[in-house]
């Protein structure tokens, strides 16, 4: 059973929480997963890797903001995901909206998970979470 | 064509992309986001870097790179100062204790310090007088450091330009 966190104690972090946890059960394998702040504060973690998770909300919400700003400046819209693709695994970057707030999600995969299976639990994650 | 990297840092809320925005010759590339820090008096703040570019004559280009400000991004700088020519340090004056920033800038900066031409300006001193000028360039000297240290108004190009010039002119004299 991974190991769940809220560290803001809003309402959000509540709601991000429950999206950790959702997620963590349908990309089940994933080591970790991280929901930010659009400005780089961590609102809630979950998972058995063992990661850095205030740092990793500062660095994911920067790569979000130049992934943004880099897929304006090239004319190919909004962007829907960043994608780290390493050695031993991948990190995943999707910004949605949880109840009007900006956050980034940001799911460490190893390199055994589909890439499309994240993407669309992803995806779907957003739909629900833009939902109140 | 030549071209200069200089690299603005400094606490949050003293101008960074303002005073790229007010320097460079094309539309500045910027990374803020809504600010959730209470902490802070201000609605948008940068979370990756601030880019702008001027050109200075003579075919020499200055390419502007700016940080954010909060120690959370503290990998943002490394990355940002990479092959910087030189450092524009500012600093709000209007905050609780600009000794204080001063003093952590120059702490999480200090290895790199020797490498770069660095230039501290203060901001928001018409507002709060104290520490003045001077009393920063002390805490610089007490750290055996010496580098141009003035207040800019970061809103204005040509103070912006003066501190370009500076780091400049800092630049000439190590090379």
């Amino acid at each position: 059973m991974p190991t769940l966190f809220a560290v803001s104690s809003a309402d959000i972090a509540d709601h991000a929480l429950r999206a950790v946890q959702k997620l963590l059960v349908e990309l089940d394998g994933a080591g970790a997963v991280v929901i930010a702040s659009a400005d780089g504060f961590e609102l809630a973690h979950g998972g058995r890797a063992t990661v850095a998770p205030a740092r990793l909300a500062a660095l994911v919400s920067s790569f979000a903001a130049l992934g943004e700003v880099a897929s304006r400046e090239s004319g190919i819209g909004t962007p829907r995901c960043l994608v780290i693709d390493a050695s031993d695994g991948r990190l995943v970057v999707r910004c949605m909206q949880l109840r009007g707030q900006s956050i980034v999600v940001v799911v460490l995969a190893d390199a055994g998970m589909l890439l499309g299976r994240v993407l669309h639990v992803l995806a779907a994650a957003e739909q629900l979470m833009g939902h109140p | 064509m030549k071209d200069f990297k200089i690299v603005f840092t400094g606490t949050p809320g003293a101008g960074k992309t303002t005073a790229i925005a007010a320097l460079s010759d094309t539309p500045p590339v910027t990374t803020e986001v809504r600010n959730s820090d209470a902490r802070l008096d201000k609605a948008h703040t940068t979370v990756g870097l601030d880019f702008g570019q001027v050109d200075i004559g003579d075919g020499q280009c200055v390419r502007l790179f700016g940080t954010p400000g909060q120690a959370r991004f503290e990998f943002m700088w490394r990355i940002v100062a990479t092959d910087a020519a030189g450092l524009v340090l500012l600093i709000d004056n209007s905050r609780p204790d600009p000794l204080a920033d001063f003093a952590a800038y120059l702490d999480a900066w200090r290895d790199l310090l020797p490498n770069m031409s660095c230039v501290a300006g203060i901001g928001r001193t018409e507002g709060r007088a104290r520490p003045t000028v001077d009393d920063h360039a002390d805490l610089l000297a007490s750290r055996g450091l010496v580098f141009p240290v003035v207040a800019v108004d970061v809103r204005r190009r040509d103070d912006v330009l003066m501190l370009v010039d500076m780091v400049l002119a800092l630049a000439q004299t190590r090379a």
